[in-house]
């Protein structure tokens, strides 16, 4: 129980769950997982029968109506993949239920990793994207920003011109040696067009630019599990790579190893991704840490 | 000690120079007297606007086209422009704005440049 979280690939077993059995389990699981999507369906049954098997049997309550009813009833802390299904699975075999016992599907060894673990729905989106090109040309920059339109360059603070265009709406930093950084698109398409489109306007000053070596180098994207977060939790058992100062910044700061991403994780239940090179790396990490967020949800 | 040759290029400062050059073909004064003229003009303006005017006036356009930054100098391009003063305010369609910086050699200052209606 001391160190079991390696890493949040992978399931985190329950804190302080009851026993579980796993022989039952790796009968229960295989197809629980496929009852999964029926939960909801079967809810109202699972609860009627829970209150004729309680009657039926007073021993272990406790441990009983953990086995049994839907997810919700489960101790709080119990990222608990698999118990839903597992009642699911009791609604069909009532009799098992109080052999079965107590089992906590969820610290089974066998778990395997929560991709299915209820699926958000929610698809980070992407709000910004930076990226750098060589020009592969020397630059005047007095030139350009005099003849460029919305343009600045203000030598004493800053050694590059600082460009914008409104389609897509970026802001580019174009500097003396011909490298150029393309700033604020939406997409990777976005981030590349204007790219080509300050080339172009460079191009049209006179220079020979060309359009070399594009690179995205960063994708910021952001999204909401619409529930708020325990932050105070989750660096508690997180915390070889959470690090959360409320006096400092109010959000948690969660960096992630597989894919290496950051998250900047808010008790409103906002989350912040950064740090991608790919889109699927912001889809991977949020996938990754969605079922860790449902754990620490604010009851 | 020298300050902006900005408001040169307005109403006042280009009938200056039409009636110097006018006295320099009268030969009524040499090139050197007029240039002395203009930048004592230049002096004159900086030191009026930065000290003598007091009233303000607020606008508000509807689409900045262009802005541009470099020498320190703001030149801004600007489309549907009214100007609000207390009583009335003024219509224009084409603004050209360019910008001095207010700390720069001697006191500098913004000249409102074309307007058309």
């Amino acid at each position: 129980m001391d160190h079991m979280l390696p890493s949040p690939g992978f399931s985190i077993p329950s804190i302080g769950t009851p026993l579980a059995h796993s022989g039952e389990e790796e009968m229960i699981l295989p197809s629980a997982q496929q009852q999964q999507q029926q939960q909801s369906a079967q809810q109202p049954q699972q609860q009627q029968q829970q209150q004729q098997q309680q009657q039926q049997q007073g021993q272990q309550q406790q441990q009983y109506t953990a086995g049994l009813p839907p997810h919700s009833l489960m101790q709080p802390h119990t990222p608990g993949v698999m118990s839903p299904a597992v009642g699911g699975m009791s609604a069909g075999s009532g009799m098992f239920g109080p052999a079965t016992g107590p089992s906590t599907p969820a610290a089974g060894p066998m778990t395997p990793m929560t991709p299915h673990s209820n699926d958000p729905g929610i698809v980070p989106q992407l709000q910004n994207i930076v990226s750098t090109v060589n020009l592969n040309c020397k630059l005047e920059l007095k030139k350009i920003a005099l003849h460029a339109r919305n343009a600045e360059y203000n030598p004493k603070r800053f050694a590059a011109v600082i460009m914008r265009i409104r389609e897509p709406r970026t802001t580019a930093l174009i500097f003396s040696s011909g490298k150029m950084v393309c700033t604020g698109a939406k997409s990777e398409e976005d981030s590349r067009l204007a790219a080509r489109k300050y080339a172009r306007i460079v191009q049209k000053l006179g220079f020979p630019a060309k359009f070399m070596e594009f690179k995205i180098q960063n994708m910021v994207g952001s999204c909401d599990v619409k529930f708020p977060i325990r932050l105070e939790g989750l660096v508690l058992t997180h915390s070889q790579f959470s690090s959360y100062e409320p006096e400092l910044f109010p959000g948690l700061i969660y960096r992630m190893v597989k894919p290496r991403i950051v998250l900047l994780i808010f008790v409103s239940g906002k989350v912040v991704l950064t740090g991608a090179k790919v889109r699927n790396q912001i889809y991977e990490a949020f996938d990754n840490i969605y079922p860790i967020l449902k754990s620490f949800k604010k009851q | 000690m020298s300050s902006y040759q900005l408001y040169r290029n307005t109403t006042l400062g280009n009938t200056l120079q039409e009636t110097l050059d006018e006295l320099i073909q009268f030969q009524q004064i040499s090139p050197s007297t007029a240039l002395r003229v203009l930048l004592q003009f230049d002096r004159a303006i900086n030191a009026a606007l930065a000290n003598k005017v007091r009233a303000r006036i607020n606008f508000k356009a509807n689409k900045l086209n262009t802005y541009r930054f470099c020498d320190n100098v703001w030149t801004f391009l600007m489309t549907d422009v009214e100007f609000k003063e207390v009583q009335d305010f003024a219509q224009v369609d084409k603004l050209k704005i360019v910008a001095c910086d207010g700390r720069g050699p001697g006191p500098g200052g913004a000249s409102g440049g074309t307007a058309n209606d």
